[in-house]
């Protein structure tokens, strides 16, 4: 025992070093598997308010440009109003359409934190509970998918960016509707790679790729990215991919979190091929 | 002594401020984001023993881990630059005995010393911080490619930083 103690204290250093870097990959592996701790972290009140605190300069700094983007998004969307078009001559009868009821809500959000550079990025937006935010729900910007509601507190949400190791998301080609899977492969975060396109699909460069509305997460037909360069690997069955995002992750600030009216039902039929 | 345990406490606060509000949001090219906040470890005085600048690295790393979400990871590297720290002394010639009250920074140093201590211990900790963020080693490649580009970022800008400190260390 005394030598056991002796040697303890003689290694200390090492001992010491052993002890701390355990801890430490200890917490970076139960962040991994839950993602609970990073959020718990980096949404309690001090260190949101300082971050929030410094989000609000930065958000001043570019808000001339901001209101230009939102005034023309909101200029598109007035023009898809029902107003904005002529009732076509055939029209006499009119009837109020029941058949149409809400499936998603949009919800708007500011970005407090967001990464670009990592290899699993993630952003805090000012959103929570209190504002009806649920883990699993769609966030998105004014041009482009953005990622999926992770966890959520009172007064904040996590989202795991499009630009994270386990980020995967149903998209389709829209000149074919071919539909496949986007990652990230880490590097440059302008660029992504879309999986499981068969080979016998036809592929042109400059191809836009949109959410597939396959999930239960995303609306169809909200734009990812366009098509870079694309090859089929010898003996494989399907193309690798490479495409440019639409939207520049690193200048996110304006986002809207969408919730999906049916997620629950749509999830508890699809848990129920999982089980076959 | 009051005055070189207030001049680190300040130094450790104005290395994490600087780092979370500026250096993070910097993000050069979209890929690099420099690390300048090891400083703090690198200019502790050589008095101090080895296991407290372990603590002290730890307790660095994970502060900045609570700022930015990635909890254990900053922790993790830093640690192991405090435990490199003592070889990196051995290893690399010093134009001076490491005698008490010196500081490890330019101004007692020179310049050589402290670029080739510098480079040796950030380039092992970003080696160590983005193997341990790729968790992977297939990605061998990009976790060399980050670990050069970023090490050579950061090592500018900590001689930067050094030398913006170092006026108010000549008063001393």
């Amino acid at each position: 025992m005394k030598n056991l103690i002796q040697f303890l204290i003689k290694h200390a250093f090492i001992f010491v070093f052993l002890l701390l870097e355990v801890i430490s990959i200890l917490l970076i592996v139960a962040n991994n598997s839950f993602q609970r701790t990073a959020f718990i972290s980096a949404s309690n009140g001090f260190t949101s308010g300082i971050l929030e605190a410094s989000s609000n300069v930065t958000d001043y700094i570019g808000l001339k440009e901001k209101n230009l983007q939102l005034a023309n998004e909101n200029a598109l969307l007035r023009s898809k109003l029902k107003e904005s078009f002529l009732q076509g001559p055939d029209s006499f009868v009119t009837k109020i359409d029941t058949s149409l009821r809400q499936f998603y809500i949009y919800t708007q959000a500011f970005v407090i934190t967001n990464s670009v550079q990592r290899r699993n990025n993630y952003l805090i937006l000012n959103k929570g509970r209190r504002h009806g935010i649920e883990p699993e729900m769609g966030v998105i910007a004014s041009n482009g998918v953005v990622g999926i509601v992770n966890e959520v507190s009172e007064e904040f949400c996590s989202v795991i960016s499009v630009l994270h190791k386990k980020s995967a998301i149903d998209a389709k080609i829209s000149s074919n509707g071919y539909t496949g899977t986007i990652s990230w492969p880490g590097g440059l975060y302008t660029l992504g790679n879309l999986d499981n396109i068969p080979s016998h699909a036809e592929l042109k460069v400059g191809d836009t790729l949109l959410t597939s509305g396959n999930s239960a997460i995303f609306p169809p037909n909200i734009p990812i990215g366009i098509i870079q360069k694309f090859e089929l690997k010898k003996g494989s069955s399907f193309f690798s991919v490479r495409f440019r995002f639409l939207l520049d992750f690193n200048r996110l600030d304006h986002v809207y979190i969408i919730k999906n009216m049916k997620q629950e039902e749509l999830l508890k039929l699809m848990g129920g091929f999982e089980n076959d | 002594m009051t005055k070189l345990y207030l001049k680190n406490t300040l130094r450790f606060f104005t290395l994490i401020a600087v780092q979370l509000l500026v250096f993070n949001n910097l993000g050069l090219f979209g890929y690099i984001n420099p690390m300048v906040y090891p400083l703090f470890i690198l200019l502790l005085p050589f008095e101090i023993s080895g296991i407290v600048v372990l603590f002290l690295g730890f307790t660095l790393g994970l502060t900045l881990d609570l700022f930015t979400g990635s909890v254990g990871l900053h922790a993790a590297a830093t640690t192991f630059l405090a435990f490199m720290r003592p070889v990196s002394l051995r290893i690399i010639a010093s134009p001076r005995e490491f005698e008490a009250g010196i500081e490890p920074g330019i101004n007692d140093l020179g310049y050589r010393w402290f670029i080739s201590n510098t480079l040796f211990l950030i380039l092992m900790h970003h080696f160590f911080y983005f193997t341990l963020e790729a968790f992977n080693f297939s990605e061998v490649g990009s976790i060399l490619l980050r670990t050069v580009l970023t090490s050579l970022v950061s090592v500018t800008l900590i001689v930067l930083l050094n030398l913006l400190f170092k006026p108010s260390l000549k008063r001393k």
